[in-house]
């Protein structure tokens, strides 16, 4: 009993200590791969192979802190509803883009790979890849796929967005503060949002606005898409 | 009083999250809890049932520390790693190439119906 007790404060202070290490040097030298949810999140597995510990144990103390998942997902109603005048006034192109995001980024992700021959298990995982970490979590928790895994598909998706987005949208001249916005927020999540701040504050707003969205269609969507293709 | 002021906002909060939970049980609904919760909050707010500063202060400093919450899930990649061993790098990119059609396709329709708007705006 005690034993447990120390286990969890333990891990939950090191997955603290991680993250606000991590989070003082991302903010000091700003490079993208030094975000905290990559680098602290690297810094455990490394502790975790090291020291041989199972995963079960380090959750002992690190469900407490996934457990604040679910009340920071509810809480993201109140940055959308202060910015709820922005969706109002640009209601049709907000919408239609997010919408399309959603639709584009689940069925070509499902298609591609299944066209590879994964299996069910990591398509299932596969699936909410441009939906925010929380929620990306629960929806492939539910359609039975791995939360693990999804999380890291999550991931790659932000970093990739982030990486090639710039360029690439130069290239398609999307230029505009809503299209830039959208297009960050509905493919890259929370990190193409905080790649948006560098455009600008509406081009921020926006992408916040398609990250929520995304989210909300996304929970939608996700078992018609499983459905539709079969799983 | 600051500390007190937080946790009732907070369990205010955690009591949507935990009403989507309760209703996603009770009628089955194919949606996550935590969204649910989410579009009540939102509903809330729209229909003025509450002030936004019974909720604000907490929220921010909740969201602040949002990637904190999902490093423990994570972790748990630490179960899978062989996932992406062989074959399983071409996972990374079906993730990266889907990523950029998302991308194109969501960022061209918004932007090619805002111009479209505004144009429509300008005639009238």
């Amino acid at each position: 009993m005690m034993e447990t007790i120390l286990l969890a404060l333990f891990f939950i202070v090191f997955t603290f200590a991680a993250y606000f290490l991590m989070n003082l040097l991302y903010i000091r030298f700003h490079y993208s791969f030094l975000m905290p949810a990559l680098t602290a999140t690297l810094i455990i597995v490394l502790f975790l192979l090291m020291t041989d510990t199972a995963y079960d144990t380090y959750m002992i103390g690190g469900q407490w802190i996934d457990s604040l998942l679910g009340p920071a997902v509810v809480a993201l109603a109140i940055p959308l509803y202060k910015q709820r005048k922005l969706l109002l006034d640009n209601l049709v192109p907000v919408i239609s883009g997010i919408l399309v995001g959603v639709v584009i980024g689940m069925s070509t992700g499902l298609a591609l790979a299944k066209l590879f021959g994964f299996s069910r298990i990591l398509l299932l995982s596969l699936l909410p890849k441009s939906i925010t970490t929380p929620v990306a979590m629960e929806i492939t928790e539910q359609l039975g796929g791995i939360p693990s895994l999804a999380a890291v598909f999550v991931m790659i998706a932000g970093f990739s967005g982030i990486i090639i987005g710039p360029a690439f949208m130069k290239m398609l001249h999307i230029e505009t503060p809503i299209g830039v916005g959208i297009g960050f927020g509905a493919s890259a999540h929370g990190i193409g949002t905080a790649k948006a701040l560098e455009y600008g504050a509406q081009e921020a707003s926006v992408s916040s606005v398609a990250m929520s969205l995304s989210a909300v269609f996304g929970s939608f969507l996700a078992p018609v898409f499983v459905w539709i293709f079969y799983l | 009083m600051k500390f007190l002021v937080f946790l009732l906002q907070f369990i205010f909060i955690y009591g949507f999250f935990f009403l989507g939970q309760l209703l996603r049980e009770l009628f089955s609904i194919p949606l996550p809890g935590s969204i649910i919760g989410f579009m009540l909050m939102f509903a809330a707010l729209s229909l003025k049932l509450f002030p936004l500063r019974f909720v604000e202060s907490t929220a921010t400093l909740l969201l602040s520390f949002l990637p904190l919450y999902f490093i423990p899930a994570t972790v748990g990649v630490i179960e899978y790693i062989d996932v992406f061993a062989g074959k399983g790098f071409f996972l990374i990119a079906v993730v990266i190439i889907s990523t950029l059609l998302t991308m194109a396709a969501s960022g061209l329709t918004s932007q090619y119906l805002g111009q479209r708007i505004e144009a429509r705006k300008e005639q009238e």
